[in-house]
């Protein structure tokens, strides 16, 4: 297929077949890594100096954080980069075990809850999310179980199977750590993997049917019952409201939301400049996670957060290509997975800034502040790096 | 599987173009309008500093006023309302802050969106430190807890309690000089006394913090530091002022309900001046009040009712009457209570005129000391009979024994000999008809309480001994002090320095000549007549001789209006000591609450009682021998025998 598969590349597969071929080292994918990776750098340092000199008296607070769970993250991609891939077809089960455990723990007293919700693991030096474990957990499960599947994987029973260890770890995360936009998040990792992996797509149209049309009429019902009884007891029919009329909720549900908006607003074509964000001091709530965007926009302007979104695209595409390029269907499934992720969580995120769809907390992938997330998210990229290194060439006789 | 890989990148594009889409239209069609949003948004924080209204202190360097600085508690029911769970640490956080738990719930869940409630007032600042302490040691060790949920914590979430500074106006002397300093309210604005006269000057400028978008539109603060108002140092002396204030408290206990029910006199004045200064070393007055509190009704009761046009009667107000008032009535009265009797009531003055009398008929020349009076007890002026207070008549007397009797048929005769013109230009050289400007808020203005310069026979026979016109204390006691020393008019004046808060110098004020009443001789001779009112023989004034002392001065009785009803107002105006006079001293018992009003004995007590104490505090020491009766009324009173200390 054209795009993805140049003719160079296959030679370099057959050649890694016969085992003597010189490992494929992606620089194209450390580069664009390295590049959002710097860049998240300098805007969180931008974003949250003034945040860090009021709440914690250090301007550079959350980028020295940062930055250490970046090294740290690095660090585990290039470790993962050379472990072979491959050993890990036996332990997708554990894995995904052991993320599912990290769940529960925070039923325990590890559990360490902030804004309401308790999310987060304490472990005195760290804290972790549970939900970015099961991501990863996901990943390696599914692409597992399709690959173990094999043509099987083109019957129903073959769609659903994978659908259902991924189906419970989402609703735990819902559940259990009350993180719906994380638990779509593992649905969306999995849809996007089957969808690649099974020839079919009717059941995929009936899905996104399904799905759409619920939502449509949960929009519509909440609506109707808002403007009956003027009231809404639902928490998230509030956020739906809100997000049809930020307006009208303006002190209180839609507040982030609307301080987000006036924030790309305000931007205009090449925004106010690095480190001239106003509504930085103080006015969006979460501006380091969910809203880092926002400021994005309102510093570099359209310019700066359509480059952004571009060097995703490039970052997605490259992950694609390795996919493409991949024969072992395993690895391959692996990229997938990682590429879905980092797809959805972009679109997602960015999405929730511009209002297009109702307030949900998901952040940017290598740019917002949060270290579980971007310690997991270096060691899929280094997952990725290890199924691309067999992408090597034959050995010159 | 290749061909569905392109698929799904394809579906991923279009959900970013989508969201490009999106943005763009964003800055497009609401570019402005959020630009707009984002500037309006922006908190200027402006916030005014309050100022410190500077203090006043006695010549001693006693406070008697300052401003202390307290906290206003704010709560910012938003703030409490953005978590459930901040509602009931931040509830205990405000009990432990001594307000009301649920009175603050109420309020909170009755506006969840105000940001400014003042829910207390005037928390002192130890309060507000050990608040601030509490806290911060319970997040502390809060924050040493591991795995404590976020809503489990306590110190943690208390939210939207802040503290607002401000001062509040604080008199550590009570009611000890109430009349002079009067008092100012939390707005910095001062009623009565010297908060009201030097409002400006004790009052500072407000400060401002501001904030604005510099040309960058970055978000600049400023601030304009608050300037502290001026501080006033008086030449009131507060132990002196303490002496005054024993005596007049004293006396109007000793009299209360004795003939009537109600306080030991309508009112009780005394001013002691530096009769070589004018300067004012204490004024008092009873009833007095409080500072602390100058509302506390409890002070009404005993009080003259009030006429419809605010003149004494002769019934007195009881409790239960001021539990009943009216606000209005209230206010009435409580204007009254604060009123200093000093310089704002006036009243006519009496006998204690007739050295004022005898030092024009010499100072023009129009009386000899050697002339002679006859006085057979009454006088025929025009058409009627002017009596003198003894009947029987004096014989004929001395101008000097004229004083030393108070004889007011001597005084009439020399007011005939002065002429009503004359009278009337010496009324005003010593003051009487115009105001001293003191430098006190609501000194009265007496112009028109004086007869004109063509008075008839009747009033001018009348004023020689002061009746039949107006005066206040402090133009009697400034005027008097000319008498003494030797003619120089002083404009009189209670504060002496003002100083910044820095402590400063920013104005002295020196004692100022006003004019030449009379000249070295008369007041000579008027000192020595009024000696002999104290010593002589015949003087009305012996009850007002300290034991140790020599004092000089002059008694009055006069009957208040409407004549006949037994009604007086008493005095004594003095100085001490005779060789070398330093300070003048006026007592005014106005109607004492006795049977028999008619005698100067009241005010004269009072004068010595309160010179007793007065005169060795001043470094005034004892030049007479003291008899064995004296001496055993010093050592009742704790005062000791000074005689001789001076030298």
């Amino acid at each position: 297929m054209s795009i993805f598969s140049p003719k160079k590349r296959r030679r370099g597969l057959e050649a890694a077949r016969a085992r003597e071929w010189i490992p494929f080292k992606d620089y194209t994918l450390f580069f664009v890594i390295a590049v959002l990776l710097l860049f998240g750098l300098v805007m969180l340092y931008s974003i949250t100096s003034y945040q860090g000199q009021v709440l914690w008296g250090d301007p550079a607070f959350y980028f020295n954080n940062q930055a250490r769970y970046t090294g740290l993250g690095l660090i585990i991609m290039f470790v993962a980069a050379y472990f072979p891939y491959a050993v890990t077809k036996q332990l997708a089960v554990p894995v995904y075990l052991a993320s599912v455990i990290s769940v529960l723990l925070t039923l325990t007293p590890l559990g360490y809850s902030a804004n309401g919700a308790t999310r987060w693991l304490d472990f005195k030096y760290f804290n972790v999310q549970p939900a970015e474990i099961v991501k990863v957990g996901v990943i390696f499960l599914t692409a597992s179980i399709i690959d173990r599947l094999g043509t099987r994987v083109n019957t129903i029973r073959g769609f659903i199977i994978p659908l259902i260890p991924s189906g419970i770890a989402a609703l735990m995360i819902w559940r259990i750590t009350r993180n719906m936009s994380s638990a779509i998040i593992v649905m969306a990792i999995v849809m996007g993997m089957l969808f690649v992996a099974c020839p079919f797509y009717k059941p995929f149209i009936a899905m996104t049917a399904i799905v759409g049309g619920a939502g449509g009429y949960w929009i519509y019902h909440t609506v109707e019952t808002a403007r009956e009884f003027g009231v809404t007891a639902d928490f998230r029919g509030e956020r739906i409201l809100a997000w049809l009329n930020p307006q009208a909720y303006a002190d209180n549900k839609a507040y982030q939301t609307l301080q987000a908006l006036y924030a790309i607003g305000s931007g205009g074509i090449f925004g106010k400049g690095l480190g001239q964000s106003m509504q930085k001091l103080g006015h969006v709530p979460e501006l380091q996670n969910d809203m880092i965007f926002s400021i994005i926009c309102e510093e570099l302007g359209l310019f700066g957060a359509i480059g952004v979104m571009m060097i995703y695209l490039f970052l997605i595409w490259r992950l694609a290509v390795i996919a493409s390029n991949t024969a072992d269907l395993y690895g391959a499934l692996l990229v997938i997975g990682v590429m879905t992720h980092i797809a959805v969580q972009v679109i997602l995120n960015i999405a929730v800034v511009t209002n297009t769809i109702p307030n949900t907390g998901v952040t940017l992938p290598f740019i917002s502040y949060g270290g579980t997330s971007i310690l997991l998210l270096l060691a899929e990229i280094g997952v990725v790096m290890s199924v691309s290194r067999k992408l090597g060439i034959k050995k010159p006789v | 599987m290749q061909k569905k890989l392109l698929v799904f990148f394809t579906i991923i594009c279009a959900a970013f173009l989508v969201l490009m889409v999106r943005l763009i239209s964003i800055t497009r069609n609401n570019g402005a309008e959020y630009s707009m949003a984002v500037l309006s948004q922006q908190s200027y924080e402006n916030q005014t500093l309050p100022y410190k209204r500077g203090k006043i202190t006695d010549a001693n360097g006693t406070i008697l006023a300052d401003s202390t600085m307290v906290y206003n508690v704010i709560i910012d029911s938003k703030v409490i309302g953005e978590q459930p769970f901040y509602m009931e640490p931040t509830l205990a956080a405000a009990e432990y802050l001594g307000l009301d738990k649920e009175k603050i719930r109420t309020y909170v869940e009755e506006h969840p969106n105000s940001q400014y409630y003042i829910a207390r007032k005037r928390v002192p600042y130890k309060d507000k430190l050990a608040y601030d302490d509490w806290v911060s040691k319970g997040i502390e060790e809060e924050n040493t807890k591991k795995g404590l949920l976020e809503e489990n914590k306590f110190y943690n979430n208390i939210k939207g309690i802040w503290f607002e500074q401000n001062y509040i106006r604080t008199y550590p002397s009570g009611s000890l000089a109430s009349d002079v300093i009067g008092f100012a309210n939390n707005s910095n604005v001062g009623a009565y006394g010297l908060e009201e006269y030097y409002n400006d000057v004790l009052n500072g400028v407000e400060g401002r913090t501001y904030g604005y978008l510099d040309e960058a539109r970055n978000l600049e603060t400023t601030t304009v530091e608050a300037r502290d108002g001026d501080n006033l140092v008086l030449t009131l002396d507060g132990n002196l002022q303490g002496i005054v204030m024993k005596y007049l408290e004293a006396f109007g206990e000793q009299y209360r309900d004795n003939d009537h029910e109600g306080n030991g006199a309508n009112n009780i004045g005394c001013i002691i001046m530096d009769v070589n200064t004018a300067d004012v070393l204490a004024m008092g007055s009873y009833p007095g009040y409080d500072l602390t509190d100058p509302y506390d009704t409890d002070r009404l009761v005993g009080m003259p009712k009030l006429s419809k046009i605010d003149e004494a009667t002769d019934e007195y107000l009881t409790k239960e009457e001021v539990d009943a008032f009216s606000e209005k009535e209230q206010t009435r009265y409580l204007n009254a209570l604060w009123r200093n009797y000093c310089i704002t009531d006036y009243y006519e003055p009496g006998s204690v005129i007739k050295p004022f009398t005898v030092a024009t008929g010499l100072e023009t020349g129009t009386v000899s000391p050697d002339d002679t009076f006859v006085c057979e007890g009454r006088l025929h002026v025009a058409d009627q009979w002017i009596k003198c207070h003894n009947i029987y008549g004096d014989g004929t007397l001395t101008v000097a024994e004229a004083v030393e009797r108070s004889c007011n048929v001597a005084l009439m005769y020399m007011a005939e000999q002065i002429g009503n013109k004359l009278f009337s230009q010496y009324q005003k050289t010593f003051n009487f008809g115009l105001k001293t400007n003191i430098d006190l808020a609501g000194e009265a203005k007496t112009d028109t309480m004086v007869q004109a310069p063509d008075m008839g026979p009747v009033d001018l026979a009348t004023n020689s001994f002061g009746q039949n016109f107006n005066v206040t204390m402090i133009q009697t006691i400034t005027g008097f002090c000319s008498l003494v020393n030797g003619g120089i008019y002083y404009e009189p004046h209670i504060v002496s320095k003002i100083t910044s808060s820095s402590g400063a110098t920013v104005q002295t004020r020196q004692p100022r000549i006003l004019k030449r009443t009379v000249s070295e001789e008369t007041s000579e001779m008027l000192r020595d007549y009024m000696v002999r009112v104290v010593e002589g023989a015949n003087g009305t004034g012996h009850s007002s001789r300290p034991a140790g002392y020599r004092i000089g001065g002059k008694t009055g009785t006069a009957e208040t209006l409407p004549r006949g009803n037994n009604e007086y107002v008493t005095s004594f105006l003095g100085f001490a000591p005779v060789d070398n006079p330093q300070i003048a001293i006026y007592v005014v018992v106005d109607r004492p609450n006795v049977e028999e009003q008619d005698t100067a004995r009241y005010a004269c007590v009072l004068a010595k009682d309160i010179l007793q104490e007065a005169l060795p505090y001043l470094n005034i020491y004892m030049t007479e021998d003291l008899t064995d009766r004296e001496k055993q009324e010093l050592e009742e009173k704790g005062l000791r025998d000074t005689n001789g200390l001076g030298d």
